[in-house]
């Protein structure tokens, strides 16, 4: 039996009327609840389908280079002590940064050239699954390379080279398929041929060597920068670069997911509020004779204004907590209805649990504040009229 | 305060209440003294100005002019704090109608006093409440709420309301108005008992009957006392 009885006895008194404006404020915090759990897994699996588009960061040798002229004649750039990377050592520093949980490819790559037919020809080796997981959007009339002996090409280098799907062509005087052709991608796909990784750095007698790596990293929610500092961190003799116009795009498009989220959010609580808030000013006329009482009991300004912000912080506690068991629940449900439980599940967490616990009475209580300081201004004299 | 000063002194009261544009004055220059122990009834005839001296005195009004001193203390020009306090600790005040919270139980209502905080009411305070319901015959619907009650057994609850809290001056506005004759004379009985055990008593009505009860009669005409 405390100040907070008062306002709990007045809740049970109008049943009703407490139950109504807790269900204005609880459908208020699910759909808020809701829609951010939500808003986190579609953002989650946007970003991981839009992940299959290329890669945001390319971790490559650290290179110096050197302006050569001679006699006021400029001989081009110099690349000095340029050193492969080495593949074990590279990706699996890079699967191991802090935030490890947000690599999703790390897809390492071997640059040679080589001549075929006396036409200049770039190779490129690649581990097939990571790079079909940056590269969704890659088409071939044949198929992706199923053996060490088959190769993928280019359309351009292709049409250079007259070569066609189930043809065969000899590299350093091993005779290669040609498994499938690229559809042109209009990168520079086009002009190499592709084919597997451990082939190549066997064929060119540099076993373990990448010339650089691509990483997708899922940005939502920490920014590529730390990423990239936890790369370079993991591998100092490396220059880590993150590709931002790759990333700003990514972000945006998640972005606007969040924030139409959020937006949607802010109504919902500012209408739950002023619910709240319209409710309590004329509970403050309704009970006018209450405030009289108290006020001749020798109850101060100050504790009628507590009251009152009790009742409104009894209601956002109430609702806070409710609604966000309510809301994950519905999230789970509406994630299940769009087919998305498979990409990432809400996550529940005590902690959100404790912060709705504690924002949502906050919230209620600022609606609460004008009618609590109108309550409380209420004179003796005045209030003693209506009784 | 020197002694054999009054317990509580108003002088020269006046007060003014806004009525349509105008200001009407409800008490002229109004003197009252009050010592421990004493049992005053106001009397008057309706909008002769009883309850508004009254409020003026228990201090739920403050007055426009005048002074008001409490135990020496002048309480006209006191700060809101130091009113509630002198409320809360010395005075207990009784209205006609709507004297108890509706939603609170009778033993809540008897403890409301001392539920100002948020540290619970002490057992001790808890036992005192139930024996002041018992006093007034009323334990056995302690927890019932003022809803279940007669009109008598909530003006009672309203009474053990101030023994609980060891009042020291009871203002009571018509406490048998809205009562009938046997309830209100019980009521009066039990005023009377109160006040042969020490409690200052100031008690508006327009019962002449129980007006005779007290010790002495201030009658008030239009703002001022003529009697």
């Amino acid at each position: 039996m405390n100040i907070v009885t008062i306002p709990l006895r007045n809740m049970r008194r109008k049943p009703a009327k407490t139950l109504l404006l807790l269900t204005v404020f609880l459908l208020g915090v699910i759909s808020i609840v809701a829609l951010y759990q939500v808003s986190l897994v579609v953002g989650h699996s946007l970003e991981k389908k839009l992940t299959a588009f290329g890669a945001n960061i390319v971790v490559k040798p650290a290179t110096e280079k050197l302006s050569v002229s001679y006699g006021g004649f400029h001989m081009g750039d110099m690349l000095l002590d340029v050193k492969d990377l080495r593949e074990t050592e590279t990706t699996s520093a890079i699967r191991s940064i802090e935030l490890n949980d947000r690599i999703s490819v790390v897809a390492p790559k071997l640059v040679n050239m080589f001549k075929v037919d006396e036409v200049a020809v770039a190779v490129v080796g690649v581990r097939w699954e990571e790079e079909i997981g940056i590269k969704s959007y890659w088409a071939t009339d044949g198929t992706i390379p199923e053996r060490s002996d088959q190769i993928l090409l280019g359309v351009l280098a292709a049409r250079k080279l007259g070569l066609e799907t189930g043809d065969f062509l000899t590299l350093k005087n091993q005779q290669f398929e040609i498994s499938g052709i690229l559809y042109e991608t209009g990168s520079d796909d086009d002009s190499v041929i592709l084919m597997d990784l451990s082939k190549l750095q066997e064929l060119v007698a540099q076993p373990g060597a990448v010339s650089f790596v691509e990483v997708a990293a899922l940005c939502a929610g920490c920014p590529i920068e730390d990423i990239v500092t936890q790369i370079q961190t993991n591998l100092p003799k490396t220059s880590v670069i993150a590709l931002q116009n790759v990333v700003n795009q990514r972000m945006s498009s998640v972005r606007f997911v969040q924030k139409l989220a959020l937006s949607i959010s802010l109504v919902i609580l500012i209408t739950a509020s002023a619910m709240v808030g319209l409710s309590m000013l004329s509970a403050v006329n309704e009970r006018k004779k209450d405030i009289g009482i108290l006020r001749s009991l020798g109850y101060g300004k100050k504790r009628v204004f507590l009251i009152f912000c009790l009742e409104a912080a009894i209601i956002g506690g109430l609702a806070g907590t409710l609604g966000y068991l309510a809301g994950y629940g519905i999230s789970l449900k509406a994630l299940e209805y769009l087919g998305l439980t498979d990409v990432a599940r809400p996550l529940f967490s005590l902690t959100q649990l404790a912060f709705c616990g504690l924002v949502f009475p906050l919230i209620t209580v600022l609606s609460a504040l004008y009618p609590a300081w109108k309550g409380s201004s209420i004179e003796p004299s005045q209030a003693l009229v209506s009784l | 305060m020197m002694q054999g000063d009054p317990m509580l002194n108003a002088v020269n009261i006046e007060k003014c209440f806004p009525y349509e544009d105008a200001e009407v004055a409800v008490l002229k220059g109004v003197t009252v003294h009050l010592d421990e122990g004493d049992y005053v009834a106001i009397v008057g005839r309706s909008g002769s100005g009883k309850t508004t001296l009254l409020n003026v005195l228990s201090t739920l009004v403050r007055p426009d002019n005048g002074h008001l001193t409490y135990e020496g203390a002048d309480l006209s020009a006191a700060a809101e704090k130091e009113l509630n306090e002198i409320r809360r600790a010395d005075f207990s005040v009784i209205f006609q109608f709507h004297h108890l919270l509706p939603y609170l139980s009778v033993l809540e209502n008897t403890l409301l006093p001392f539920m100002g905080t948020l540290r619970p009411v002490s057992g001790q305070l808890q036992q005192r409440a139930l024996d002041c319901l018992e006093r007034v015959g009323l334990a056995d619907k302690a927890r019932r709420l003022p809803g279940s009650l007669s009109g008598g057994e909530q003006q009672r609850v309203a009474i053990a309301r101030a023994l609980v809290k060891s009042s020291r001056i009871l203002f009571a506005d018509e406490p048998t108005g809205s009562l009938d004759r046997t309830t209100g004379e019980q009521i009066m009985e039990l005023l009377a008992e109160l006040h042969g055990e020490g409690l200052t008593i100031v008690m508006v009505t327009h019962e002449p009957a129980y007006a005779k009860l007290a010790r002495r009669t201030i009658e008030i005409e239009d703002g001022r006392i003529i009697h």
